[in-house]
């Protein structure tokens, strides 16, 4: 019976998306209007010196003579036909470009994911357990030095220390390009070189987690069911483990899906320093090269992600906190 | 583990001993086969089609690729490449090349005149951005025989020579490019050549890796088995990534002036000037000619007075650079094309003279010391220029001009200024390139008003008598007298300002030192490194 309600509820979200998603690509394709400049301009501007003619050979390829309008139109019926379009920069399809970018995203992703979840919950519980001792006030300013360090200083940090000095971890890319590795050792590889990019990126959101969880669990350990427990005679620690932690855990699921919403395009920071090929430094330069299709497609499939991940979230409170119920009327 | 590696350090010390007894004989020492060179360049191209985009990370990975029908040496003098010998015809009109045999492109079908006459006639006069000008006076290729090409000219040509290379004018093979659109053509990013490097893979955002062409025409080269073109974003990690060696060359701007002068102290990295010959870029201050105050050349020749070259140069360039105040690029004075008998805006009383010209101009002095007011559109491309706007801006200062500094991104910025002309002043820089009739004239002949097409001439400029000087330095065949029109060309553009030249750059190529011969060529890092080898 929940079960079908569940799948119905699903299928109801994923029809509301659609409407939304359309909005978000008009939304951008008009915003991304109001730059100065376009795709044609900047690749004659790198070209040096092209005729009048090279430029207006250029607009009229990309369909950029045609009125605003049209454009639009154009763009919407493809969208819909799942046809991202046509790169004229890259002189690829968008679709592979951004499929392309798109496992080493998910990878970086992932990693951070559960390096800073794990790490996060781990530590604000610990930081809860320890409550007013010298290891809360330990982890408490190690968070709060964490979250503070802007990103590309710890990035470089970590190069200068772990790459330069002791020779532990590669200083940027994703894979050994004089070795050029296969099977197992190419995994091991990548996961090598995986290292310092997970761990700029995951700092600011462990030390967010980190505090989140620390304070949930304090409330959590004052509620009454929490009271009930101790009544019962159960132990500081296992209440802590079995009751608190279960509903500390939904303001951090939140905190990932929106987590999940950032670190797709707003990796670009650590990406850039670590040269890891992800979608935010494709969508990046897309912007500075006035690429647009490039880039409205990078923004298409966010809104998707981000929807999903809504959905996901949603989904999951459901899992976790047996009160609540999917669906309007309760 | 730590132990193997000292082991390995008393070895190379012990080699860098040997080498530096034996200087002398370093050119003679022998090339050994093997190795992969780690070329970074910034930023990713956008494609690997040098026929159709002149973009200079394009060039940097294509130039390994494609061969040219000709190669340079550091004198700018033609050399023989894909063509083994040239003769010109005394009218200049007719030029026949005499093409190498058996030379075969990387998918194993041989080069013949019909490639030549293909990638001329159909590609590069069609849509290659320089190439449409380069050639325009091209009116046949003729391929009497499979060695052979004919260039049958409307008018003399004598600056096309000097656009032959691979990197500017690459041959394509015309069975695969001749399929299809050239513009949209599916093999720009996987191309396929007669040079010394093949095309295997493009990991967008991360490498494009080129192996060893084992049939290369020139026997026994190239000596490096691969070079892996790397893009990182960062300056950062670009210089972490050749401290370490892990990165082995990288040129241009990839590297910024600091930490170049930083990696020059380490015992493993060399700093190379050369292999930029054939670019030249001369740093220019531009003016809106066509609006008050700059419509007035008093006004104009008392900003160029204005700028010490020298404190430019030291405190913003880090050094790397060279005063000047004219258009063409002293590495042309072995060609004769550079002269040196300009107005010299390069004084130490410039203020002074600059703050008379300024009276003189109509623009004295108010009660609070400015003259006028204008803004200054600071150039968006890194760290440098925007030192550089900023000086200027205190360079103003001192002559009673308040200049307020405006920042926009590259877009915004090409098409205030080359689009709108919607600007008071700005900087720039232009590459002289191979020929003044390519890199020079754009700048401010008439002809290259051309609103929406960027790095021409943005200020613009117009002047019979110079553009009638440039017109037949165009067409002239003898070198001497070409050399008089442009000496006379120079004088009357610096006299009048319609741009202050004040520097050009050298720009920097940071080489591992375990890597020799790598910048073997005025072309540098757009040269087919067929000679670079590891020790």
């Amino acid at each position: 019976m929940r079960g079908g309600k569940l799948i119905r509820y699903i299928l109801m979200r994923l029809l509301q998306a659609v409407p939304v998603v359309l909005g978000v690509v008009v939304l951008n394709f008009l915003l991304l209007q109001l730059a100065p400049g376009d795709a044609a301009t900047v690749l004659a501007g790198e070209a040096g010196g092209a005729p009048p003619e090279y430029v207006e050979q250029l607009r009229s390829r990309f369909g950029l003579d045609k009125p605003v309008l049209v454009q639009l139109v154009v763009y919407l019926k493809n969208i819909l036909l799942l046809d991202l379009g046509f790169s004229f920069r890259n002189n690829a399809p968008v679709l592979g470009l951004i499929l392309d970018r798109l496992w080493p995203t998910l990878l970086l992703m992932g990693a951070t994911l559960i390096v800073s979840v794990g790490g996060g919950v781990t530590l604000g519980v610990l930081a809860a357990i320890w409550v007013r001792t010298w290891r809360d006030h330990l982890i408490s300013v190690v968070a709060v030095v964490a979250y503070a360090t802007p990103l590309f200083w710890v990035g470089l940090m970590l190069i200068l220390v772990f790459s330069i000095r002791l020779d532990w971890f590669p200083t940027s890319g994703m894979e050994d390009v004089v070795a050029f590795n296969e099977g197992w050792k190419r995994v091991v590889d990548i996961a090598h070189h995986l290292v310092l990019p997970t761990v700029t990126l995951s700092l600011f959101y462990l030390a967010l987690y980190a505090r989140l969880m620390r304070a949930t669990v304090l409330e959590q350990r004052g509620a009454e069911y929490a009271t009930t427990a101790r009544a019962k005679g159960l132990t500081e620690r296992a209440i802590t483990l079995r009751h608190v932690l279960r509903n500390a855990l939904l303001p951090i699921v939140t905190m990932a899906g929106v987590q999940v919403g950032a670190l797709l395009g707003g990796s670009v920071v650590v990406e850039t320093v670590f040269a890891w090929p992800g979608l935010g430094q494709l969508a990046f330069q897309s912007l500075f090269a006035r690429d647009f299709n490039l880039l409205l497609g990078i923004f298409f499939l966010s809104a998707c992600v981000v929807v999903l991940v809504n959905l996901v979230v949603d989904v999951i409170y459901v899992l976790l906190d047996p009160r609540i119920r999917v669906g309007g009327n309760t | 583990m730590r132990l193997v590696r000292c082991f390995a350090a008393a070895v190379i010390a012990v080699g860098l001993g040997l080498a530096g007894a034996s200087v002398s004989l370093e050119s003679a020492q022998a090339q050994k086969r093997g190795g992969t060179l780690v070329q970074i360049t910034q930023p990713e191209p956008p494609s690997l089609g040098s026929y159709i985009s002149t973009a200079n990370p394009v060039g940097q990975v294509s130039s390994k690729i494609y061969d040219g029908l000709l190669e340079y040496d550091f004198d700018l003098k033609p050399l023989p490449s894909l063509a083994e010998s040239w003769t010109i015809s005394d009218d200049g009109k007719t030029v026949t090349f005499r093409l190498r045999s058996g030379v075969k492109f990387h998918d194993g079908s041989p080069f013949t005149s019909a490639d030549v006459q293909f990638t001329f006639m159909e590609v590069l006069k069609k849509v290659h951005p320089r190439g449409i000008n380069t050639f325009a006076e091209v009116t046949a290729v003729e391929t009497p025989d499979p060695q052979t090409v004919v260039f049958r000219l409307n008018r003399p040509a004598p600056y096309m020579m000097s656009a032959l290379s691979g990197y500017e004018s690459p041959i394509l093979p015309r069975h695969v490019f001749s399929q299809g659109d050239i513009r949209t053509h599916q093999n720009a990013n996987s191309p396929i050549g007669t040079g010394p490097f093949k095309f295997v893979e493009w990991r967008r955002g991360e490498f494009v890796r080129l192996d060893r062409n084992a049939d290369y025409w020139k026997p026994g080269l190239p000596y490096l088995d691969r070079i892996v073109v790397r893009f990182i974003g960062d300056t950062g990690t670009r210089a972490a990534a050749l401290e370490k060696g892990e990165a082995h060359v990288a040129g241009f701007g990839a590297v910024p002036y600091n930490d170049v002068k930083k990696l020059e102290k380490l015992p493993n990295i060399q700093i190379v000037t050369r292999g930029y010959e054939m670019l030249s870029p001369v740093v220019e201050l531009m003016f809106n000619t066509k609006k008050a105050p700059f419509d007035n050349a008093k006004v104009r020749q008392a900003i160029s007075y204005a700028i010490d070259r020298k404190f430019v140069i030291d405190n913003i360039w880090f050094g790397f650079g060279k005063p000047t105040s004219g258009p063409i690029s002293s590495n042309f004075a072995p060609t004769g094309l550079y002269s040196a008998n300009v107005t010299d805006y390069n004084v130490p009383d410039g203020v002074e003279r600059a703050n008379r010209l300024l009276d003189e101009a109509g623009f004295p002095r108010k009660a609070d010391g400015t003259r006028f007011e204008i803004t200054h559109d600071i150039t968006p491309y890194g760290e440098e220029w925007r030192r550089f706007g900023e000086y200027t801006q205190q360079a103003l200062a001192k002559i009673g001009i308040k200049a307020n500094v405006r920042y926009e991104d590259v877009a915004t910025w090409l098409k205030r200024i080359y689009t709108d002309y919607d600007y008071d002043m700005s900087s720039n820089h232009l590459f002289n390139l191979a020929d003044p009739v390519l890199g020079v004239h754009r700048g401010f002949h008439s002809r290259f008003v051309r609103p929406g097409t960027v790095f021409v001439n943005g200020v613009r400029w117009s002047d019979p008598r110079s553009d009638d000087l440039m017109d037949r330095a165009t067409i002239e065949p003898d070198p001497k007298k070409r050399a008089e029109l442009y000496a006379e060309v120079q004088k009357i553009v610096v006299d009048a300002a319609p741009l202050a030249w004040t520097h050009e750059i050298s720009f920097a190529t940071v080489v591992d030192k375990r890597y020799r011969d790598v910048i073997m060529s005025p072309l540098g890092m757009f040269s087919s490194f067929d000679r670079a080898w590891r020790e």
